[in-house]
């Protein structure tokens, strides 16, 4: 495939470009050693982790995933030289260091508690029920200090085995699932898993639910709109195009639930 | 880390234009913007969507005789990785009731309407359960829930933002089922962004005429994929999950219905036999084709594979000629290389600058006409900026943003932005950002009714691999909300169909019948496809892998 | 006044009886609470661990997180996590090695040497508060009942931390009696209830709540007062089951110390909990007209 026809060219600018995710390396360009699992390699400076390692040859199946920081599939341990701590990172999101050692695990084995959240009481008692190792919880911290996503890990650990489910589903919303707070827990916790429940726990059950929702999926399943929609799918394009230009904006400063347009008929 | 000594070398040269380009912003002065013919004629030149150059008419299949990216059509006319003659079809590896392809948010979704309704379900994914577009998608999801709006207007916007060319029952069919879809999120435990009373949050967003757009934080589908996926899980008697096993083809019975897949064991290289009464691709889009050459936003799975399988089993696409560029990705630092830079940022007065720190266009034409001028400027003028990395992109002045409207304003309206470049040690509000257009949405793909269903019996689809929802031009929110429409549907209506269906022998004589067409249309050397997972090893490694020569 | 209070996990569970009855009666006697904003388990779950360090780290984080927090007096009430948050203190006080160890294993925290002071609440009323005040604020005195103290193993093991020396009573003693209630002295008030046998040798640790229970019957109580949630279990919420099993042959419920001042300071009966205690406590309340019946 010709990955370079909508930019430039060589003879353009006397440059190497890169195209899509391949990087390269321009005339100049500094270089720096990282070790991959112990074995040395150059690679441009400013790379990620996972373009680094791309860049030298490797091609992932495993490890790699969004490639935007959301989805949890590169977790990198590593470490810098002439310090003893363990860094942790996503491959997609971090940047080579010189020097660094590092490897990828791409997967960690975790318990998890198959339950009905239909039928579960949303308590917190419920969630000890399923995951007792909670108590094994001896707070070292290592998993808040493992999360490429800056959770308090511990804190949500904390507020849980406190009783305090919407402080721990808070807590842990941002938390992508990786499992690096698992592969450092000395109470053997799958953390990831007890907070994904107690989130659906919270969003279910003690959030407030939304009415003017339940309405609207009574107006629909009523057929309310099966006529008007089915009109406009039938309409001819001028007519369509007319509605689409004068139908009213929302002002942006409209109060939730309490602006109407003046033409209400198709409500 | 931030900019390297030259890039800030280079950036000098923008701040040396800067005061004379903001007294000319304070007088209301703008660089000019296109006229209507100006505008057609650089969208004809340089837009990728416009474009001859770079398109060839596909010689083989549903489409043939229609003019496709060069990338796309290659795809299209590709030869399978199996050999179909010899592959022993009686020996069964799997037998279900609906087999899944792929694994994010509409495949999930299918998966766990199906199985409601007592279906045994296998999902078949190429990469986890979740590593999707689905989980990337950060914005929200449309639903017309709100008492000033309803599904008519849902419609209205809709079918304007995809300039009138959207297949209109599947647009009804997204009006109708968006509030029962969040509803049913709301319903699995999903964590909305919420009033205190339970309302939940709305907002506009571009070619909105309501507040319509719903959002769990700033990781709407990220939240979506985490609670389906864990529901998924909690049904292990209805729902097994194949990982790193994609479908390389599609298996269809005597009679010709849909029969199954042969997927493939990436690690173990194996392949597998898996009968099914069913099949629904949700295998999502082809940003990882990076056609033309663009950075994407999309996952590191995109790459259209699902297109390709049903292609060969005679089930054509619409409207897959349409990608949907968003004007300004980032191209530095390298670790935010494709992440979109909104819109916003441009709204808000900052300039677009070449490396010699000129404007070159008016910083909001319409997207498709800006991506447009960007690639210009870059290909024919020659005056883009290139990384450290060998990327080439264009000023984005955000520091114009606080001078303007006061010290404060780019860190309050645009606060993930700030964050996003401040962790690699470049302040946006004080250095700009460099940017090129990114390949964002795969507008089109295989043609299905507002029941899900192909032409072929037993063949459905839903999510990013279908076409027509969005017409040429998807807006925002609009494709969350029609992953679980219609992955919900395609799970509904697969589960009813496979009551009382028999499938007969399988067969792959259709894959067989497909390159005896690529031999007799003079096709010689065909890629092999699905491609399953971009290479991007350089040439320099590539070249000395002397035993795949 | 107001001072940082370590609550532990258990008065925010199956012991609101015994938390949220101190921080409502502390604020009828000027005291606020105030609650730390973060915090951990105080470690007593694992204080059994064969690792002599490792017990030390939930405890000293909580530590951490009070001297971020203002520093100074860190009141708490629960027995088990008091014993283990001021035993926790006395290493990182005391010892120059183990504290060494432990803020180099900790090194994402600030280093801490034992600068907090770890108060139990009823020290508290001894040394600070006052009997006289107390007496003075009582609304409803607990007239008519006889209590005998129960401190179980924590609060006066090891003597380093005890609130005071072991074989005297006289501060839980001096409370009961600014309550107006009786105070009964018996032999037992210092032994094991059984704790966590509880959980893996039942036969053990209720042979071991039957004497207690029968030496306070012997005693002439009509309930036992003590402040900690798994002696409040073995001693009152399971007294049910050993009087059936024929192991004690008179109820004697059981109250934490912070409900009878509730009930005392006039707060209202329903906010006291007693759904969480055993049955018997709420009859004999009504029994001597300290809650309507």
């Amino acid at each position: 495939m010709n990955k370079a026809q909508t930019h430039p060219t060589n003879e353009k600018q006397n440059q190497k470009i890169a195209t899509g995710d391949r990087a390269i390396l321009p005339d100049g360009a500094k270089t720096v050693p990282i070790y991959v699992m112990g074995k040395r390699y150059e690679v441009p400076e400013t790379l990620t982790i996972m373009k680094a390692m791309e860049f030298v040859g490797f091609k992932f199946i495993r490890g790699a995933g969004c490639r935007g920081g959301i989805c949890g599939a590169c977790s990198t341990v590593y470490r810098k030289a002439g310090d003893y701590k363990l860094h942790f990172g996503l491959a997609c999101q971090t940047v080579v260091e010189p020097n660094m050692v590092l490897t990828q695990i791409p997967f960690y084995p975790a318990n998890r508690a198959v339950y009905n959240i239909e039928e579960i009481e949303p308590t917190a008692e419920s969630v000890y029920a399923l995951y007792p190792e909670l108590f094994r919880c001896v707070a070292c911290n290592n998993c808040t200090k493992a999360c490429p996503m800056d959770v308090e890990v511990m804190d949500y650990i904390s507020a849980i085995k406190q009783g305090d489910l919407a402080k721990a589903a808070v807590l842990s919303f941002d938390c992508i699932q990786c499992g690096l707070c698992a592969s450092r827990c000395m109470g053997e916790l799958p953390q990831y898993h007890i907070a994904q429940l107690v989130r659906r726990i919270y969003g279910k059950y003690i959030q407030p639910r939304a009415e003017h929702l339940k309405k609207r999926v009574q107006e629909i399943d009523s057929g309310k709109y099966d006529g008007i929609v089915k009109a406009l799918t039938e309409m001819e394009l001028e007519e369509l195009k007319r509605r689409y230009l004068e139908s009213e904006r929302e002002p942006n400063m409209a109060l939730p639930g309490e602006w109407l347009p003046k033409d209400q008929e198709y409500l | 880390m931030g900019y390297t000594p030259e890039l800030k070398e280079l950036i000098k040269r923008v701040e040396a234009t800067r005061p004379a380009r903001i007294d000319m912003a304070r007088r209301g002065e703008n660089f000019p913007a296109l006229s209507l013919e100006e505008r057609s004629e650089v969208l004809d030149q340089y837009h990728p969507d416009y474009q001859k150059e770079g398109r060839r008419m596909v010689r083989v299949g549903p489409n043939k005789g229609e003019l496709f990216q060069n990338e796309v059509a290659d795809l299209l006319e590709s030869r399978p990785m199996i050999r179909a003659e010899g592959v022993d079809l009686s020996r069964l590896d799997f037998d279900t009731d609906i087999l899944i392809i792929g694994g994010g948010g509409a495949g999930t979704a299918a998966a766990l309407m199906a199985s409601e309704q007592g279906a045994r379900v296998i999902i078949a994914t190429k990469l986890r359960h979740g590593d999707a577009n689905t989980i990337m998608a950060e914005g929200g999801i449309q639903a017309a829930t709100q008492e000033c709006d309803s599904p008519y207007y849902h419609y209205l916007d809709t079918v304007g933002g995809g300039h009138f060319t959207n297949q209109p029952d599947l647009v009804a069919a997204l009006a109708h089922d968006a509030p029962i879809s969040i509803a049913w999120l709301e319903e699995l435990g999903m964590m909305f962004n919420k009033h205190a009373d339970g309302r939940m949050k709305v907002t506009h967003f571009g070619g909105s005429s309501r507040k319509r757009m719903h959002s769990a934080g700033d990781m709407t589908g990220a939240e979506i994929m985490r609670v389906i996926r864990d529901e998924a899980r909690n049904r292990p008697d209805r729902i097994s999950i194949l990982e790193f096993c994609p479908a390389v083809e599609l298996l269809l019975d005597e009679d010709g219905k849909c029969a199954g897949a042969i997927l493939y064991n990436m690690e173990t290289r194996e392949f597998y036999v898996a009968r099914a009464k069913a099949v629904i691709l949700a295998t999502g889009g082809f940003g990882r084709l990076h056609i033309r050459g663009f950075a994407t936003t999309n996952h590191y799975g995109a790459t259209m594979d699902g297109v390709v399988i049903a292609y060969r089993a005679g089930v054509g696409n619409k409207y897959l000629y349409s990608t949907q560029y968003h004007p300004t990705g980032a191209v530095y630092p390298e670790q935010n290389v494709g992440l979109l830079i909104t819109e916003k940022v441009r709204g808000l007065g900052a300039h677009v600058l070449n490396v010699e720190g000129e404007q070159f266009c008016f910083p909001l034409e319409p997207r498709d006409v800006e991506s447009a001028e960007l690639i210009r400027e870059a290909v024919e003028v020659g005056k883009g900026v290139v990384t450290p990395t060998g990327r080439v992109g264009f000023w984005l002045d955000s520091p114009m943003i606080d001078i303007l409207h006061g010290e404060g304003t780019v860190r309050k309206e645009l606060p993930a932005k700030y964050i996003q470049f401040h962790r690699y040690g470049i302040d946006i509000s004080q250095e700009p950002m460099l940017v090129y257009p990114t390949l964002h949405y795969q507008n089109g793909g295989i043609q299905i009714n507002d029941q899900t269903r192909t032409h072929i019996p037993g063949l459905y689809g839903a999510g990013e691999v279908v076409g027509g929802i969005h017409g040429e031009n998807r807006l925002m929110g609009n494709s969350l909300q029609d992953i679980i429409t219609f992955g919900r549907r395609a799970g509904t209506r697969a589960a009813e169909y496979v009551q009382g269906v028999e499938i007969k022998r399988l067969t792959l004589d259709h894959v067989v019948a497909f390159e005896r067409e690529l031999r007799e249309n003079g096709i010689v050397n065909p890629v092999i496809a699905p491609v399953l997972l971009p290479d991007y090893s350089t040439e320099e490694v590539t070249s000395r892998r002397w035993q795949e020569f | 006044m107001k001072v940082l209070y370590y609550p532990g996990c258990t008065l925010k569970t199956k012991a609101r009886n015994l938390g949220d009855t101190a921080v409502e009666s502390l604020a009828l006697l000027d005291i606020e609470l105030e609650e730390l904003s973060r915090w951990n388990c105080c470690g007593a779950v694992h204080s059994l661990a064969d690792d002599d360090l490792i017990h030390l780290v939930a405890p000293v984080r909580v530590l951490i997180r009070a001297l971020e927090q203002g520093g100074g007096r860190l009141v708490t009430i629960c027995s088990m996590c008091y014993n283990t948050l001021a035993r926790a203190n006395r290493v990182m006080r005391d010892d120059p090695e183990k504290r060494k160890t432990i803020n180099l294993f900790m090194d994402e925290e600030p280093d801490y040497q034992g600068e907090v002071e770890v108060v139990h609440l009823l020290s508290m009323f001894r040394d600070e508060v006052g009997w006289d005040l107390l007496r003075e604020r009582i609304k409803i005195p607990l007239k008519g009942l006889k209590i005998a103290p129960y401190y179980g193993c924590t609060l006066q093991r090891p003597r380093e931390v005890g609130i005071e020396p072991v074989g005297r009573f006289d501060l839980m003693k001096h409370f009961i009696e600014a309550l107006g209630a009786e105070a009964v002295s018996m032999t037992s008030a210092d032994r094991c209830c059984g704790s966590y046998q509880i959980l893996g040798n039942p036969e053990v640790a209720k042979d071991a709540s039957s004497i207690i229970l029968a030496d306070a019957g012997k005693s002439g109580a009509d309930a036992l007062v003590l402040s900690c949630p798994l002696c409040e279990f073995n001693l009152d919420r399971n007294q049910g089951v050993l009087f059936e099993e024929g192991r004690i042959s008179k109820v004697v419920p059981a109250f934490y110390f912070t409900q009878l001042l509730a009930l005392a300071l006039g707060v209202d009966p329903r906010r006291c909990h007693l759904e969480l205690n055993s049955e018997a406590s709420i009859g004999l309340l009504r029994d001597k007209g300290i809650i309507a019946s």
